[in-house]
């Protein structure tokens, strides 16, 4: 009976929604991970583009915004073209935003073109997503880029041998290459290089290849999420912080909802990454505070929710450009080399590969006066493109 | 513990007369439904397109599940087979639509080989995971050969040749939604065939009772591979639908996720008849589709109660519960 | 040598902790037939009550382990009474429908209310200790892992072999018209044993939180390792999920030692080996 009535309810809901829209409507369409095992991030896309929303009004030259959110779970090519499609055939959306994974991004870029759509992607961090179709603009990072700059931090410290461990699937051998190349370019040396399974929930043995390495640092990347939490975890009670051994890694691992898990384990930490919560500038402040309104618990913000803040400026610069008409060469030509502040700092979209030229920041996992733990930025990489695209 | 499929549903006698004549019935009505689709949801073609493929994936594991009784949680394995076999033939340049779709049958019917020849070993419990391990065996050989099958990032790339020359793969997808059509249905009614030959009704004795069969002088393992090999095939060319009409391969058609939907859509619409699967999978991603589009955050509560709520008003599945209603009399229960 | 000793110390712990988490999920297909994929769910759930008690209302570990346990059985008697009671001796496949459903309301329902961040179980300073074992220093949670899956395996064994309601349970399992028949009421016995499976699920889900992270998706994310696991020992058999989560445990922390990016190759491989020897898992008995 429950399920009746609310299925009742939700069909209601989808015809009333669909006879709300009006005519002069620009319909912008997010397909993001709003359930599932990463609905963090989905959520994270929503409060980026809701707090974009709020601060910068919803309509662009007299046209009014609508979002329409799609959810995919997780990575599925398929179901990401069906949503792209049906976004764009029967929904009539101008903009195509979002997209958390890399093979949804591959499914989507085909059919651009013969959409009239652009494409701005929030978060997919592979390098070769530009390449697939002109009318893709990227406002999240690279794991290349987000990692490049580790090389010469690691030598400037002193470290000399490095063990990478790095998560085995695309993005995991992104930062492991990397890496390898900053680092070996600044004149160190990759001792050993481990890929773990995605799925590993014990860590403890890998720990145990990286004491036997006898090197001065481990490199890591995990995706975000549960697996970072027992590799930080066995990086501590296997005695390698107290035995010296550094920890290198993007800042994907210490990103700050995962914060409060890791706890005190994750002190000192050294990450690289294009955005902190804690970053101080007045920007962040006013985009922090809206964030943390639309995410409802502040403790949740996390970094996918400023690549779709930023993804939202761009879609309304293509807006303002071609004033509500349905052009997505004009809209994307017209960010093409546009620059502004973000709230992670200065960015410009580069105008060669359209993908965000940015700061990367040094980060230190401290705690503040009130004793939470926050990504403490100590160094800046100035104006840093894609690595990945640069050297094909 | 024995893990097999609610007998009482299946009628394991021949057919009445006029069996035949509702088969035709059948198919003629899903040509009907599919070309209903095409009319009705013109601006949603992916997503049926991606329906056939689906069902195409469910109907191969009614083959195994309905008729041998063989309980499996990896048919991902056979689908993705195709799948990747389609997409690294198409990357080579092999780019006729039909074409890859015979190379995806004949892949997904060798690895349902290899799949049927390891898993009929054992029975029960342990063959449901025996069917688990080979899918995470075959979901990690695709993520590890990257250079061929793109990882985790997938195998993007496939330029799709027109159908006969003359039919493109779109954005609007009409060509790829009537040619996963009018193939689903070419399988529909061939399997219908397999299933009411000696060969099938073969296979559902051995599920009834094996040893009877094995008795009776029959073999009983090359039986039920022969079928393993037949789902292959099906799932296999359902693998390389969807990789010809995605025009990407990922490592999700490989997975236990996938294997699983797959089950549950099936139970859904009821095994052991063949509709049950096409039901299962329209019923199943139709109501996926439209949740999640309405509250893309908390759809999947939505999703868990509509199998809690099939589960106790037909147990049997919503196929079942068709079945039921039609012919009430034969059974002698009203609904 | 010393490597040798670590990893065995670690493939030990992880073997224990699989095993508190699995034994319960052993029980409820073994004795009960019922193939429970919502397992996890109920794991999950007590691991939100464990941190919500720990974290928020500030009892002390043992405590909330306790109020944890009591909690997942609460929830569970009315999802016992409405929905499990009607899947007892229902085709598995049906069961897998059903309690698939149940785990899909539960993730989506945890992700509602309390969001989709990782939930921490904060351990007792004497668990957080590194204890010095002479060639190295082990977590003290990871002994505690150990010790917590021996009482449980005695614990279960005494129930079951040496106790009334343990003859009672074999009884109704092995024939419940008959059973009901000689008095023994079946329907109490089961909810009984389906509150102890939950029981050992909730307990699991706790201790186990340092080895499984506590978050919405758990149920899902870890299913396939639980079912494996519980399929390989042979359902229903304690000694049989013992002997199991200990050398998959072991297989597991070697290969990712030895080569950690084939990890998943040894240990598929290592699942097929196993039932190809055991066709009905290590000591699960034909039916």
């Amino acid at each position: 009976m429950v399920e009746k009535k609310l299925l009742g309810a939700a069909l209601g809901a989808l015809l009333l929604g669909t006879v709300a829209a009006s005519a002069d409507t620009i319909k912008v369409g997010i397909i993001g991970p709003f359930s599932g095992p990463f609905a963090l991030q989905g959520k994270n896309f929503q409060a980026g583009v809701e707090a974009f929303m709020a601060l910068n009004g919803k309509s662009v030259k007299g046209h009014d915004v609508e979002i329409i959110y799609r959810d995919l779970p997780a990575a599925n090519p398929a179901q990401s073209r069906a949503l792209a499609q049906e976004l764009v055939v029967k929904d009539k959306v101008q903009y195509l935003g979002g997209v958390y994974f890399t093979p949804d991004a591959m499914a989507i870029t085909p059919l651009l073109k013969q959409a009239n759509t652009p494409l701005v992607i929030f978060n997919a961090a592979t390098s070769a997503i530009m390449n697939t179709s002109p009318l893709v603009v990227r406002t999240s990072f690279t794991t290349a880029q987000t990692t490049t700059p580790l090389g010469k931090v690691a030598v400037d410290r002193g470290i000399k041998k490095v063990i990478t461990a790095v998560s085995d699937y695309g993005p995991g051998v992104d930062a492991e290459v990397a890496f390898k190349k900053a680092f070996e370019a600044a004149g160190g040396q990759v001792v050993e290089a481990i890929r773990m399974p995605l799925n590993t929930n014990d860590f403890s043995p890998i720990m145990q290849r990286v004491r036997d390495s006898k090197a001065d640092a481990v490199f890591a990347f995990l995706p975000s999420g549960p697996t970072t939490l027992g590799f930080v975890k066995a990086y501590n009670e296997t005695g390698l912080r107290q035995a010296g051994i550094k920890f290198l890694a993007p800042g994907d691992l210490t990103q700050e909802s995962d914060l409060p898990a890791l706890g005190d384990g994750a002190l000192g930490l050294l990450t690289s990454f294009h955005y902190a919560v804690a970053h101080d500038s007045p920007e962040n402040k006013t985009f922090v505070d809206a964030a943390s309104k639309a995410i409802g618990s502040p403790e949740q913000l996390s970094f996918p929710a400023v690549g779709a803040y930023d993804g939202m400026n761009v879609i309304y610069k293509m807006m303002e450009a071609t004033d509500g008409k349905q052009d997505a060469e004009k809209a994307v030509a017209a960010v093409k080399g546009l620059s502004w502040t973000s709230p992670r700092g200065p960015v410009s979209i580069d105008p060669e590969t359209r993908h965000v030229t940015q700061n990367i920041y040094l980060r230190e996992v401290a705690k503040d006066s009130a004793g939470k733990a926050y990504n403490k930025e100590i160094e800046t990489f100035a104006n840093q493109k894609d690595p990945g695209l640069a050297a094909p | 513990m024995q893990i097999e499929a609610d007998t009482r549903s299946i009628p394991a006698l021949p057919k009445h007369r006029g069996g035949a004549w509702r088969d035709v019935a059948g198919i003629l009505l899903i040509a009907v439904a599919g070309a209903a689709g095409y009319f009705l949801f013109p601006d949603s073609l992916a997503l049926l397109t991606r329906v056939t493929a689906l069902a195409m994936l469910a109907l191969s594991l009614d083959l195994v599940v309905g008729y041998c009784g063989v309980a499996t949680l990896g048919q991902a394995a056979l689908f993705g087979a195709g799948a990747y076999a389609a997409g690294i033939a198409c990357v080579s340049g092999v780019t006729e639509p039909l074409s890859l779709l015979l190379i995806g049958a004949v892949a997904g019917a060798a690895a349902g080989l290899v799949m049927g020849g390891i898993m009929l070993r054992a029975h029960g419990l342990a063959q449901l995971v025996l069917s688990i391990a080979i899918v995470q065996l075959f979901h990690e050989a695709a993520n590890k050969a990257s250079s061929y099958t793109g990882g985790s990032d997938g195998l993007a790339g496939l330029t799709v040749g027109p159908l006969f020359g003359i039919f493109a793969f779109d954005l609007w997808g009409r060509t790829a939604y009537l040619l996963g059509v009018v193939i689903l249905v070419a399988v529909f009614a061939a399997l219908k065939f397999v299933v009411a030959s000696p060969f099938g009704m073969m296979c559902r004795g051995i599920k009834e009772d094996p040893i009877r069969i094995r008795s009776m002088g029959a073999f009983v393992s090359p039986v039920l591979l022969k079928m393993f090999v037949i789902s292959g095939a099906v799932a296999g060319t359902g693998g390389a639908l969807a990789a010809i009409s995605t025009q990407v391969v990922g490592l999700d058609s490989v997975s236990f996720e996938l294997s699983a939907n797959a089950l549950v859509m099936l139970v859904l619409g009821g095994i052991g008849t063949l509709y049950g699967a096409i039901v299962g999978t329209i019923i199943f991603m139709a109501f996926e589709h439209v949740v999640s589009a309405i509250n893309p955050f908390h759809w999947m509560t939505m999703v868990g109660a509509l199998l809690i709520a099939v589960v106790i008003a037909a147990p049997r599945g919503l196929g079942g519960l068709v079945a039921r209603l039609w012919t009430p009399s034969r059974h002698g229960e009203r609904p | 040598m010393q490597t040798a000793f670590s990893i065995a110390i670690d493939a030990l712990a992880y073997g224990m902790a699989l095993f508190i988490i699995c034994i319960g999920l052993s029980l409820t297909m073994g004795l009960m037939r019922v193939v429970n994929l919502a397992h996890g769910a109920f794991a999950m759930i007590a691991g939100y009550i464990a941190s919500y008690a720990v974290r928020d209302l500030g009892t002390n570990y043992g405590v909330a382990i306790l109020l944890a346990m009591a909690g997942t059985i609460a929830v569970s008697i009315p999802l016992e009474r409405f929905l499990y009671r009607r899947i007892y001796g229902a085709p598995q496949l049906t069961q897998v429908l059903m309690t698939i459903g149940i785990t899909f309301c539960v993730i989506g329902i945890t992700n509602y209310f309390f969001g989709p961040t990782l939930k921490t179980i904060p351990l007792p300073g004497f668990l957080s200790q590194p204890v010095d074992l002479g060639f190295r220093s082990v977590a003290a949670h990871r002994l505690f892992v150990m010790a917590c899956g021996a009482v449980v395996a005695l614990g279960l064994w005494f129930l079951i072999e040496k106790t009334a309601f343990g003859i009672r349970l074999r009884a109704t399992v092995d024939n419940a018209p008959i059973s009901e028949a000689l008095g023994i009421r079946t329907q109490v016995v089961y909810a009984i044993a389906f509150a102890v499976a939950m029981g050992l699920a909730a307990f699991g889900g706790v201790v186990g939180a340092e080895f499984l992270p506590i978050e919405p998706y758990y149920a899902l994310r870890y299913m396939v390792t639980f079912l494996v696991v519980v399929s390989v020992g042979g359902a229903g058999s304690i000694p049989g999920a013992l002997i199991a989560c200990l050398v998959l445990g072991a297989v597991d922390t070697t290969a990712r030692y030895l080569m950690p990016e084939f990890g998943n190759f040894f240990f598929y491989a290592a699942v097929i080996a196993i039932v190809w020897v055991f066709p009905r898992g290590l000591l699960g008995r034909a039916h």
